[in-house]
């Protein structure tokens, strides 16, 4: 198993995947198949309660189901999708403020670089979820505020990137024939440098999406994620967790889900890292 | 005072100053984030009819949440300046007495698992270099690879199932070791692959050779040369280990049942109690300014090469 070995050469036209990436990519083609496919596989409506309390997997509940009777097997169909749209959303939503914010503040110069990453340092400074928290009860529980609170919590590591990016691009040759060409400084940072630091950004941009994944879950777990009727993987194990004594398996089916999805995304990651030739000490954590 | 002096005093001047600003920007963020939020710890009491309505304005009156909120901000901020951190509105006690009350475990966890973290962090990546065709090598990389894919809580949980329920090895509620350990894997993880490449990559450097040259042992020259060198990049590392450990705390006190910061902040965000809230996440950022202070001026005193201004 050599994962994220050192520096491996490899020639462009032969991608020569190990089975390891393989894996992780079969892994990821089955849960956006799930994803997709969801609605039409599932077997109970995800939602509908019945007497069938606890029970475990059999021929009519696939998975079994769960303390208020729901189908198990369709709620976690249903979910995959859910999780991975908001995982997706919030990752896109801090590429997005992250990147931009980033670029356009160094583009007008240091006063706005000052502010933008002071603010850097103010979310980086609060642990983990805890910045999405304090943005989620301030703007009351719900899928947007979700994405939203996620979106910004990790967008500090996209603005980080884009600024060690931007600096190396403008010490090369192209940026400053740009702006000799009479090319103002903002229209240098998004036509000419952004094209350039693509692969830094996708790069994070898979290493952030299994974050932003675990991140509602987590957020889910504790009570503050998406609205109860949204089956996301969080939700479902928090619902179960109580009941773990008696249905085990209503835990278990989105803990794996969201263990394989994350590993998955994890190999995934590494290898496109590889292919932008990016070192790991420039990916920020 | 020679220039070298001056430029590492100047350097780590301007590091407290920046850590100021940082820990002045929690605090306005914090109390404005929290009045963001529709409905005030009164309204919830309200709404759980403990109190009338005439008792409910004096409640407001009492808790100045009737006057402007600049004026709150200021009245506020001298408040906590002066050390003192207001009362739990829920509890109607001192927050400062609650926090110790909860504290405790909290900090035994996070630094169990934080010391116990560290010492696999760095002990695996020496052991990989001292033995290259070892298993410590693979456990290196199962480590890291379980620390980025294996989200704590849900471990918590798969470890609750298998050993409280199907095992019966420890109780569902209340354990320590188990989180504590699953924490320090996670901490560990995160440490010990950016250490083992730096520690291989250090064996290449040209004093390297000149120490084998010398004629040092190969065990000598890993534990003297490499590590120390290796070292400072994963010391820059310590302020987030700290703050993921902390949050990990969290979550795995509120999956194991165990008293503390974390069940107490899921309290205090339930019952709507802004000042425990406040407290809470000033506190945690605070200490993560300060870790990442320490190791910053650690690094610097360590490592010239950083003290560039």
């Amino acid at each position: 198993m050599s994962v994220d070995a050192s520096p491996r050469t490899m020639s462009p036209g032969h991608p020569g995947l190990s089975p390891l990436t393989k894996l992780a990519v079969a892994i990821l083609a089955v849960a956006l198949f799930i994803a997709l496919a969801g609605p039409f596989l599932a077997t109970h409506d995800p939602l509908m309660f019945s007497a069938d309390m606890n029970e475990g997997p059999s021929a009519e509940h696939l998975l079994g189901t769960d303390d208020a009777g729901q189908d198990v097997y369709s709620r976690l169909l249903i979910g995959t999708g859910l999780s991975l749209l908001y995982g997706a959303s919030a990752a896109l939503v801090a590429l997005g403020v992250g990147a931009l914010a980033a670029l356009l503040a160094l583009a007008f110069g240091r006063p706005t670089e000052i502010v933008l990453f002071g603010l850097v340092d103010l979310i980086r400074a609060l642990p983990g979820i805890l910045f999405a928290l304090a943005c989620i009860i301030a703007f009351e529980p719900g899928v947007g505020s979700v994405i939203l609170a996620l979106g910004i919590s990790f967008a500090p590591n996209f603005a980080l990137i884009t600024r060690a990016a931007f600096l190396h691009q403008m010490a090369q040759p192209y940026t400053a024939a740009a702006r000799m060409l009479g090319a103002g400084r903002t229209r240098v940072a998004l036509v000419h440098v952004l094209p350039n630091i693509a692969g830094a950004l996708v790069t994070q941009f898979a290493i952030i999406l299994p974050r932003c994944i675990v991140s509602e879950s987590v957020l889910s777990f504790l009570g503050l994620g998406v609205s109860p009727e949204l089956p996301t993987w969080g939700r479902m194990i928090a619902g179960a967790t109580p009941y773990l004594e008696e249905a085990p398996h209503a835990a278990l089916a989105p803990i794996i889900a969201l263990s394989l999805v994350t590993f998955a995304f994890a190999i995934v990651g590494n290898e496109v890292r590889q292919r932008f030739n990016i070192s790991r000490r420039s990916v920020v954590l | 005072m020679s220039p070298h002096l001056r430029r590492l005093l100047a350097s780590i001047g301007l590091d407290v100053l920046r850590s100021l600003g940082i820990a002045l920007g929690i605090v306005v963020f914090t109390f404005f984030v929290i009045r963001m939020i529709p409905g005030d710890v009164v309204d919830v009491r309200g709404l759980e009819g403990s109190l009338t309505y005439s008792q409910q304005s004096a409640m407001r009156e009492d808790l100045g949440l009737n006057k402007a909120w600049l004026q709150q901000f200021l009245d506020w901020s001298g408040m906590i300046l002066s050390g003192d951190l207001g009362q739990s509105a829920r509890y109607s006690i001192p927050i400062v007495d609650l926090l110790a009350t909860v504290l405790p475990s909290t900090i035994l966890l996070g630094t169990t698992a934080l010391a116990i973290g560290l010492v696999l962090g760095i002990a695996l990546p020496t052991l990989a270099c001292l033995y290259p065709r070892s298993v410590f090598v693979t456990l290196v990389e199962a480590i890291t690879i379980w620390s980025i894919t294996v989200p704590t809580f849900s471990i918590g949980i798969t470890c609750l199932i298998v050993f409280a329920v199907w095992l019966q090895w420890i109780p569902a509620i209340g354990n320590f070791v188990v989180p504590a350990l699953i924490l320090a894997v996670d901490t560990a993880g995160t440490l010990a692959k950016g250490l083992y490449e730096d520690m291989k990559e250090t064996q290449r450097a040209e004093f390297i050779r000149a120490a084998r040259a010398k004629g040092l042992s190969r065990t000598g020259i890993v534990l003297r040369h490499v590590l120390p060198n290796a070292l400072t990049v994963t010391i820059a590392l310590i302020g987030l280990m700290l703050a993921g450990v902390f949050t990990g705390a969290i979550t795995m006190e509120v999956v194991f049942g165990l008293a503390g910061l974390g069940t107490m902040t899921l309290q205090a965000i339930q019952g709507r109690d802004y000042a425990v809230v406040q407290a809470i996440i000033i506190w945690l950022g605070f200490a993560v300014i300060l870790a990442n202070l320490v190791t910053d001026i650690v690094r610097k005193l360590v490592d010239p090469r950083l003290r560039n201004v």
